[in-house]
């Protein structure tokens, strides 16, 4: 178990550097049967700090919540909008039919008058967004635009879906019982 | 420097100097209405109760400021509007050159201007968001982006390669805190396929894990809450997921202990149907071991795919037919 506990907290020391350098790539071999994956590592001049490598993102869900539904329309069209520039595969972007009423229903007078009431609602509007296929950097970028330029009123989820090998103590079977 | 001369001014009116001679860069109706008096040359009385109406008919006449015509009137159609509106901003009538109309009006009246026109001014307007803004913006962002590696574009090629997804939400919405206990959730998931197990590992790993693995999918799923960060949720996942693996290659001592009922599959061999129906087939004749009939293959087969598959129409029909066959009814 104590050999456990050291490959845990191995990997955990690694990739811990706070500065993000976007140079990293993935780069695979199309051939067929080749399963070698060579990373070019390209370190600017400038960067002495150790290279993070890039993390790759299958989708990345997006939930939009507001009051106003033609706000969201327009905060959509932008997200994809901007998505196309930075050549993200934009998925299914959809809205829901129908908003969730939030109702309150209260006693209209101080005191007494049980039979007079007061209803207030708040109209939560949802709206989805999905891209695919992003690299750390990318998401990272294309997200950060994305939620500076969050209009008033509106609220957003982002959901990451990051793909990774599988670690090299699970690749096969343990030896030692 | 003229507000300063028109405090000086409104003081000295106060003062008693009705007549007297001011000097302003701006009240020229005034220097011209004193050239006036001196070119009289009467004796000047002083007048106090004038002087207070004096100063109350200059008061009246204060310059307005010359209200310039609206800016939107000057644009030009081609101009670079990005310049103009470069962040989100509360609408603008002055500026924005558009011939907006916004809100409810009794029938036959128009909707209301732009101007002064609270309802255009409540929602959030996109106008700092116009397509040539956005992709000047895009084209700034684009050095801080990397290309989705080549050899990845079909979804099986990166499920081959990236087996574990972790999956982890972010939110951003408008509260008094940036936080939300919801952000540290870290869930894992990988198909067990790409793990490699023998059959009594597999069998512990699944028995270890119990509920987080989905039969139909081939998916297992682990999410991680207990710690207080992120980072700490997707360690804590992993470890879980590398303990399970190791451990379910360790066979303790007491696993010897396993009986029928703790079997996770039917096998004919073990089991009461075989006696029953070996018993059935050598009816009334004696017991020697040489002759006895064993039940038929096929017979075996269908009976366990009958209970580890469970009932559906195929199987049923299936152990039908080789029921028929054990017993020689012909149909």
């Amino acid at each position: 178990m104590s050999a456990l506990r050291n490959l845990f907290t191995q990997r955990a020391s690694t990739g811990l550097s706070l500065h993000r350098l976007t140079s990293a790539l993935y780069s695979t071999n199309a051939s067929a049967g080749s399963t070698v994956v060579t990373q070019n590592v390209a370190s600017p001049a400038a960067n002495v700090a150790a290279v993070e490598k890039d993390k790759l993102f299958s989708k990345l869900e997006i939930e939009l919540r507001g009051v106003d539904p033609a706000v969201l329309k327009s905060y959509a069209w932008f997200a994809t909008t901007a998505a196309s520039h930075l050549n993200i595969e934009t998925g299914k972007c959809w809205a829901e039919r129908k908003p969730y009423h939030d109702r309150l229903t209260l006693l209209k007078s101080v005191h007494i008058y049980k039979k007079h009431r007061v209803q207030y609602e708040v109209r939560t509007y949802f709206r989805y967004l999905n891209f695919h296929k992003l690299t750390g950097s990318t998401l990272d970028t294309f997200l950060e635009y994305i939620e500076r330029n969050l209009p008033e009123g509106v609220a957003l989820n982002a959901t990451k879906t990051e793909i990774q090998e599988i670690p090299e103590h699970l690749r096969q079977p343990p030896n030692e019982i | 420097m003229s507000l300063l001369t028109r405090l000086l001014e409104r003081n000295l009116r106060n003062s008693g100097a009705g007549a007297r001679r001011l000097y302003s860069n701006h009240a020229e109706e005034e220097s011209s209405a004193t050239k006036h008096e001196f070119a009289d040359e009467e004796f000047r009385v002083l007048n106090l109760r004038s002087t207070s109406q004096a100063t109350q008919q200059k008061r009246k006449v204060f310059k307005k400021e010359p209200v310039q015509p609206p800016r939107h009137q000057k644009m030009a159609t081609d101009q670079d509007w990005s310049a103009v509106w470069p962040g989100p901003r509360t609408f603008q009538p002055s500026v924005v050159p558009l011939p907006l109309r916004q809100g409810y009006t009794e029938k036959g009246a128009p909707p209301p201007s732009k101007f002064a026109n609270a309802e255009l001014m409540k929602i959030p307007n996109f106008l700092h968001l116009t397509p040539p803004a956005i992709r000047q913006q895009c084209e700034a962002l684009k050095k801080f982006c990397t290309p989705w590696p080549k050899g990845l574009e079909t979804l099986e090629n990166c499920e081959k390669r990236f087996p574990i997804e972790i999956k982890s939400t972010d939110y951003c919405h408008a509260l008094p805190t940036i936080r939300n206990p919801e952000a540290r959730r870290v869930t894992l998931n990988i198909k067990l396929s790409d793990l490699k197990f023998d059959a009594h590992a597999k069998d512990k790993f699944l028995r270890l894990v119990g509920d987080r693995y989905n039969p139909n999918t081939g998916i297992l799923t682990i999410v991680a809450d207990r710690c207080p960060l992120r980072k700490q949720n997707y360690d804590y996942a992993m470890y879980l997921l590398t303990a399970c693996y190791h451990e379910s290659f360790v066979t303790e001592s007491w696993e010897s202990s396993k009986s029928e009922a703790d079997m996770e599959y039917y096998s004919f061999e073990r089991n009461k149907s075989k006696q029953s129906a070996e018993a059935i087939i050598n009816w009334g004749q004696p017991v020697e071991e040489a002759k006895k009939l064993n039940a038929d293959h096929g017979f075996a087969q269908s009976v366990e795919q009958l209970i580890n598959e469970g009932e559906n129409v195929y199987n049923l029909g299936k152990y039908k037919e080789e029921v028929l066959k054990l017993l020689n009814i012909s149909k």
